[in-house]
């Protein structure tokens, strides 16, 4: 287009002209429908990778328990549901943009019919939507009612609290409506088969407790209790993680179920129920316990038998300079394959992952054969060897293994209290001491 | 009293009294320069100004994005540090919601408002400049916090107790509660602003149901402004006051109730949703006519269920909080109410479809924004009716699914809007077009790194990757999908940046051609009676409306089989006055100056409180400046040849024009 | 452009405004004038306002046992109902000022002013008494999540009508300099609305945080 003709164009055709200069770039034709393609393939993709359980320990969509079930059959229909409206919306858009495009050959003043509304067809996307969602009102409903946790005199009442960043459990055993009959920490033990009934609460900021392949996930607000049901049929060890935002480590803060059959299950309470071991006299472990004595662990760290006479509010456990009052139970540390918030194993894992059920172990002869403890986040299983290096880390810095916040000197309001473990600057001798103390704690 | 009889006051006719009018110092002028942009009141002026700080604020939670996607590119990444992390999320999500949605919504309103109701700038000038420095203003305090110890660290909805100084000891949240109380202020005072403009300033014939859609979308958000942000500024006091002054409010050993904010927050939370939708709604019901060469289907559908959208976005408020423990029956109500909100939605959409069938489609970018809109809306309204379901969300809440959802809603539903606005009124703002050429590239590389990057949430979220999270194990099975959403996020930004260089290359490329045209789409609203870029008066003379496309049947006509028949050209029509006699408000400096002292104020409630002083004393003399200042400069008055477009600007009611120009009655 | 020409710009009545005894017959399209109407809206929010400070107080009125002082123990109802008998009175005080500029009535218009004004600062002083009462008697802004939610409330709403009454009082030095003629008694109206307002509010509070147990 020369510059005389270009002229004779008024100004508004000229900046299209400069604009269609070569009309829309067939590059970007193509761009688009490659744009389309991998869009759908996203999506296509994503119906099939939503299902693959193949090594998704938290996946939602894969029920191992009555409620996660329950949940499952109410949300598939609506996801269907919901593919279909969008597929129809989607190619109806597609449709007409294709067949009412305007083409290059046609007048470019041309128009269509000039409709400004129909009635019957607008009461009609009206009502069908609305009856869609009735349905799936009625679905919620019936649903909602089915999932509210139900006492009955078979329930375990278990009291879970979390704070910054790990989850404490006490249980009611004997039904008096004390949750005093045992602690413990990170790892829930269940029985199977027996509908279990949380009493979720926190010691400090909100989390969220929530073991996906058994139920959705419930708050744990302080000054609130949210009761939520739990049951796994299957023996089996279930992976959670915290999802309300807790602060610095609400990414490290993980928990986990392990069901058990119901003897099991009574053999691990009598087991818990016990004080601490003794160490023998003169050995490793009961240097290490003097340690746990002389320094700070006893002010934050409760070990029944040791330092029990520190208790002053037993609703609290130990006078802990911690914001949340709390720390974990050691009693029986090495009865629990993982620790700090269930992100690191003090035990072997199974080589095959965490579906292996409580009791298959690998030998201490044969640690190969256990799995890499440190670069898999496998939980450790209670039955296989202890793996020490975790918890000489830990030991040696916390707070390099964990993000926490144990220096507050700075906040007004923290009154010297801490969240999370310090870095105490213990020696290596120290450390060995401790380890080989802790791992006597079964 | 005899002197109720004497006259009080000159007619305004007469000439003004010479000399400097008290309290003022030397009034700003109306000039060209910078200084124009500093002291103007224009509202065409303060849009631009929204739109220019929302893209660089863009800029800034885009880059906060990217640290985010490169942080969870692969497992046990160690970019950044849990801490760190925690402020760049919480920051990208408090700057992209409150400081580049709104204010872009904010920008075309200003802009559009007075323009499609045919008026000649908004009820208070002065005080809808004060709005934008105001939000600039509190938008960079906010962001200094990075500078002054640490962005907020608690997440954009900032619960409690976990906001407290002894969960977060840093002055970042400080920082996010004063900030957002600044720019709260801005919205507050340009939604009455604005409404007032709807509701009084349209030109003669303008019914309600005569006004564009847009304008009504907007002033739907308005009203939701309006009713939503008191809640969350009580909220933000009852939060600074618990962090500065060490109430109690969240303090769970005094007996605090933590749901206590997440109530006040969400009240405010999800009002706020839809108000950040409703603009782009707005923007593209007028798009799709356009480029569909047909009137909206179904306007007045379309309008109430803007409506009816923003009624039932107050009673929904508690889906946030479905595992909060609220009890069976109130999750089951919450639950409830939400879901139908898809109605209204629905309706919306299936009109938008409906004015394409038939149609005759242009395929310029602004269309293509608008059907992106459309679609991806669709995928996002529909992950959120599938948080609704209560029982459904106990396992998708707090999960990378529900960052999916907001992305599909907020990014391919506001933002995409946004785009497809942008490139169609650039010409009316600026007097050149876009390159169509770019445009595409931009519309298509946006699309699929859109896609690529939130369509892979849904997939590890249902998966259950949790938010928030800075780091997850190898063992989990979301690498892939992280790497994904990674290579998205960067594809995102080219678009951005192909944007920004379509700016610069077709304003070099505009030089060469002669000033864009009166009407170049083939537009159907009243604002494209104006020419382009639009004259400082808008309007000149104000026009009389009788339809809600004006501007369309004044150039097309309809013929007794219903078709249409062009009988005028639009630059027949196009106002193609100079302007003279038209008075408008003329420019002050206090607008700029009230808002600075704001975030000084802020600065000494965290620092000093001398700087509480310093700061108190700029506002009140501002006020007062302010105050003693006519809104229109009797020294720059133009002769009264046509009308005072200035309606008055009463600022305050101590807003006295005529100061010296009126007698003391003596009594 | 010619078929637009011809009809009267729709705010041309305005211009003339400021003749003798005219009123501005603000020529908008709802018939109210902008600065009503924007009075109008303001005061919707600061009803959300105070709704959501007003649930905050009954989340709150009673402090945890051991916390300091309850309400039984602080509240002096006879007080507190003279105190809120001067407000509204108040009220009654700012129609008649109203009512005064519209006859042009200068002179009661400023006597009236100046009663509101009064009758505020009484109000206010009474207030402070309280506060510091209160004080006195042991319970402090941070003492309960009761004082917390008290002060804030009552506080809140003390500071409004200090802003009241700072904005009657510039009317009054304004009407002195003989600068607040007839026609911008739309000012002193507005500035009245505001008023009631903030005494509305006060009835409100008053009856549930003072009377209901
Ligand atoms: C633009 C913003 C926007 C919009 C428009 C929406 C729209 C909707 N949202 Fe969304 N939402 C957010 C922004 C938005 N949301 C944000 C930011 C969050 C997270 C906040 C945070 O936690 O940080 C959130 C979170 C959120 C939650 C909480 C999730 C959780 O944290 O657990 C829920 C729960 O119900 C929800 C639901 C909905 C619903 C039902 C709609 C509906 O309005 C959608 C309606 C639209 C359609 C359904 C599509 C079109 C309809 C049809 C084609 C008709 C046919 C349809 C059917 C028959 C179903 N949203
Ligand atoms: C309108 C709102 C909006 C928009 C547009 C976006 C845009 C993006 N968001 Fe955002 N997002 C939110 C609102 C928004 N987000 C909110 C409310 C949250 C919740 C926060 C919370 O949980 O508290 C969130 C959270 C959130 C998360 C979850 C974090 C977590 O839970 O841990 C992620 C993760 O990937 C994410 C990613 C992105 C990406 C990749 C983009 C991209 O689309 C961004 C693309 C833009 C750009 C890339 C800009 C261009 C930049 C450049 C050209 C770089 C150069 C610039 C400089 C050097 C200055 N967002
Ligand atoms: C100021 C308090 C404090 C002191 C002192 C302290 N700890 Fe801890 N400790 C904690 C907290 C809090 C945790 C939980 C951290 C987490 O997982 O987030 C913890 C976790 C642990 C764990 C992991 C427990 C589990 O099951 O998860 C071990 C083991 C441990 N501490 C040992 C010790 C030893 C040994 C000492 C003394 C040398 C000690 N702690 C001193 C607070 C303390
Ligand atoms: Cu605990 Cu997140
Ligand atoms: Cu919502």
């Amino acid at each position: 287009m020369s510059d005389a003709e270009q002229s004779e164009l008024t100004p508004e055709e000229q900046h299209q002209a400069a604009n269609h200069r070569g009309k829309m770039p067939l590059l970007a034709k193509i761009f688009g429908v490659l744009a389309v393609g991998a869009t759908t393939a996203v999506l296509i993709g994503s119906i099939y990778a939503v299902f693959d359980q193949e090594n998704k320990p938290l996946n939602g969509l894969n029920p191992q328990g009555p409620k996660a079930q329950t949940i499952q059959n109410l949300v598939l229909p609506v996801f269907v549901v919901a593919g279909i409206v969008m597929v129809i919306v989607c190619a109806a858009v597609l449709f007409i943009s294709w067949k009412f495009r305007r083409r290059t050959d046609e007048d470019p003043h041309s128009m269509g019919v000039q409709t400004e509304g129909n009635m019957p067809l607008e009461l009609t996307w009206t009502a069908i939507p609305a009856l869609i969602l009735f349905a799936i009102a009625i679905g919620t409903i019936i649903t909602s009612l089915e999932l509210e946790p139900k006492v009955g005199p078979e329930t375990l009442e278990v009291r879970v609290i979390g704070q910054q960043w790990w989850w404490s459990y006490e249980y009611d055993l004997d039904q008096d409506g004390n949750f005093d009959d045992l602690v413990t920490a990170n790892e829930l033990v269940v029985p199977t088969g027996r509908d279990v009934n949380l009493r979720i609460t926190s010691n400090d900021v909100i989390h969220s407790y929530w073991i996906p392949e058994l139920n959705g996930k419930k708050d744990a607000v302080p000054g609130q209790i949210n009761d939520w049901a739990l049951r796994a049929d299957e023996v089996g060890t279930y992976l959670g993680t915290c999802t309300e935002f807790c602060g610095l480590s609400h990414a490290n803060m993980r928990m986990l179920v392990r069901s058990v059959s119901p003897d099991d299950f009574d053999a691990w309470v009598e087991g818990q129920q016990r004080e601490a071991v003794e160490p023998a006299e003169g050995s490793l472990a009961a240097e290490g316990k003097k340690v746990f004595e002389a320094q700070l662990c006893s002010s934050c760290h409760l070990i029944r038998g040791v330092n029990e006479a520190k208790v002053e509010d037993p609703e609290k456990g130990v006078d802990a300079q911690l914001v949340s009052g709390n720390a974990p139970d050691l009693t029986h540390f090495a009865s629990r394959g993982t620790f700090a918030g269930a992100i690191y194993n003090s035990r072997y894992p199974n080589p095959d992952g965490n579906d292996q059920p409580y009791g298959a172990t690998c030998t201490a002869e044969d640690t190969d054969a256990c799995g890499e403890p440190l670069d898999n986040a496998t939980p450790g299983n209670p039955d296989n060897p202890f793996y020490a290096p975790n918890v000489e880390n830990w030991l040696r810095d916390p707070v390099a293994m964990k993000p926490m916040a144990p220096l507050q000197t700075e906040n007004p309001y923290a009154d010297g209290r801490v969240r999370g473990m310090p870095n105490l600057g213990l020696s290596e001798d120290q450390i060995d001491q401790l380890v080989a103390y802790l791992e006597t704690l079964r | 009293m005899a002197v109720a009889d004497a006259p009080l006051a000159l007619p305004s006719g007469a000439p003004s009294h010479d000399g400097k009018v008290l309290g003022v110092f030397t009034r700003a002028q109306r000039t060209t320069g910078w200084r124009s942009w500093i002291t103007g009141v224009d509202h065409k002026k303060v849009g631009i100004m929204y739109g220019a700080a929302a893209i660089f604020f863009l800029l800034i939670g885009g880059f906060e994005a990217l640290l985010i996607r490169m942080q969870l590119w692969a497992p046990r990444q160690q970019l950044l540090s849990a801490d760190v992390y925690n402020q760049v999320y919480t920051m990208h999500g408090t700057t992209m919601v409150f400081l580049v949605v709104m204010p872009i919504g904010a920008a075309f309103a200003n802009y559009l408002l007075p323009l499609q109701i045919g008026a000649r700038d908004v009820a208070f000038p002065r005080l809808n400049a004060f709005s934008f420095w105001c939000f600039l203003f509190g938008g960079i305090f906010l962001n200094t916090s990075w500078l002054l110890g640490g962005g907020a660290d608690g997440g954009w909805f900032m619960y409690a107790p976990n906001n407290g100084v002894l969960y977060s000891p840093s002055h970042g949240i400080d920082f996010w509660v004063l900030g957002l109380i600044i720019t709260g202020i801005a919205s507050m005072v340009s939604s009455v602003n604005l409404i007032v403009t709807v509701l009084n300033m349209r030109a003669p014939g303008m019914s309600m149901m005569k006004m564009p859609i847009f304008t009504w979308m907007t002033l739907v958000t308005q009203f939701l402004l309006l009713f939503a942000l008191p809640v969350i500024t009580v909220a933000l006091f009852l939060l600074m006051f618990s962090r500065i002054f060490g109430a109690a409010f969240f303090n769970i050993d005094d007996g605090a109730n933590p749901l206590l904010w997440q109530h006040l927050f969400w009240i405010f939370g999800h009002p706020e949703v839809y108000l950040m939708i409703l603009p782009s709604f707005g923007l593209i019901s007028e798009i799709l006519p356009v480029f569909s060469r047909k009137p909206i289907f179904g306007y007045s559908f379309i309008v109430f269920s803007g409506v009816a959208i923003a009624f039932m976005g107050f009673g929904v408020w508690a889906h946030h909080m479905f595992v909060s423990g609220l009890g069976p029956t109130s999750v089951l109500v919450f639950s409830l109410t939400t879901m139908f909100i898809a109605v209204p939605t629905g309706v919306k959409i299936l009109n938008w479809t409906a004015t394409m069938w038939g149609g005759r489609l242009r395929f310029d970018t602004p269309l293509l924004f608008s059907i992106g809109l459309i679609t991806m809306f669709t995928i996002g309204g529909l992950s959120g009716v599938s948080h609704s379901i209560a029982p459904a969300d106990t396992q998708q809440t707090d999960t990378y699914y529900i960052v999916a959802h907001f992305h599909y809603v907020l990014f391919g539903g506001a933002f995409f809007g946004f785009m497809g606005g942008f490139y169609y009124y650039w010409p009316k703002v600026f007097g050149y077009m876009l390159s169509e050429k770019m445009g595409k590239w931009n519309f298509w590389v946006l699309f699929l790194g859109f896609n690529l990057t939130f369509g892979p949430m849904h997939i590890i979220g249902l998966q259950g990757m949790s938010r928030r999270y800075y780091t997850y194990d190898p063992n989990f099975g979301f690498d892939i999908w992280n790497k994904i959403a990674t290579i998205g996020a960067f594809t995102i930004a080219l678009s951005v940046i192909l944007f920004i260089v379509n700016i610069a290359l077709s304003y070099k490329r505009s030089k060469s051609l002669p000033p864009v045209g009166a009407d170049p789409w083939d537009a159907r609203t009243l604002e494209w009676i104006t020419p382009n870029p639009t004259p400082e008066w808008n309007f000149d003379p104000i026009p009389t409306v009788t339809r809600v496309d004006d501007f369309w049947y004044q150039k097309y006509e309809e013929t007794a089989d219903g078709g249409l028949v062009k009988v005028r050209d639009a630059k027949d029509i196009v106002q193609d006055s100079d302007g003279v006699g038209v008075h408008l408000p003329s420019p002050s400096y206090w607008p700029i100056v009230l808002a600075f002292g704001l975030p000084i104020v802020a600065y000494g409630l965290i620092f000093s409180w001398w700087l509480c002083l310093l700061g108190g004393a700029i506002i009140v003399t501002a006020m007062f400046g302010w105050a003693f200042e006519p809104p229109d400069d009797p020294e720059a008055a133009h002769g009264h040849g046509h009308d005072e477009a200035g309606h008055d600007d009463h600022g305050s009611a101590a807003d006295v024009d005529a100061l010296e120009q009126e007698v003391a009655p003596v009594g | 452009m010619a078929d637009t020409a011809t009809f009267e710009p729709v705010h041309e009545t305005g211009r003339d405004a400021a003749a003798p005894h005219a009123h501005i017959e603000h020529d908008t399209n709802t018939g109210i004038s902008n600065t009503k109407l924007a009075m109008w809206l303001f005061l919707g929010s600061e009803c959300l306002l105070f709704g959501a400070l007003l649930t905050t107080y009954l989340l709150y009125k009673n402090p945890l046992p051991g916390q300091g002082p309850t309400r039984e123990q602080l509240f002096d109802i006879p007080f507190t109902s003279a105190s809120s008998f001067v407000l509204l009175m108040s009220s009654l005080t700012m129609v008649l000022a109203v009512a005064a500029i519209e006859r042009s009535d200068h002179h009661r218009m400023r006597i009236w002013l100046g009663a509101t004004a009064v009758l505020g600062s009484l109000f206010i002083a009474g207030q402070i008494y309280e506060f510091t009462t209160f004080y006195a008697e042991g319970l402090g802004y941070t003492t309960s999540r009761f004082g917390s939610a008290f002060y804030t409330l009552t506080g809140f709403h003390g500071v409004h009508v200090t802003a009241g009454i700072i904005m009657l009082v510039s009317l009054l030095l304004w009407s002195l300099r003989g600068n607040l003629p007839e026609h911008r008694s739309e000012t002193v109206e507005v500035v009245g609305l505001y008023w009631h307002f903030v005494d509305v509010v006060w009835i409100v509070l008053f009856a549930v945080v003072y009377l209901i147990p």
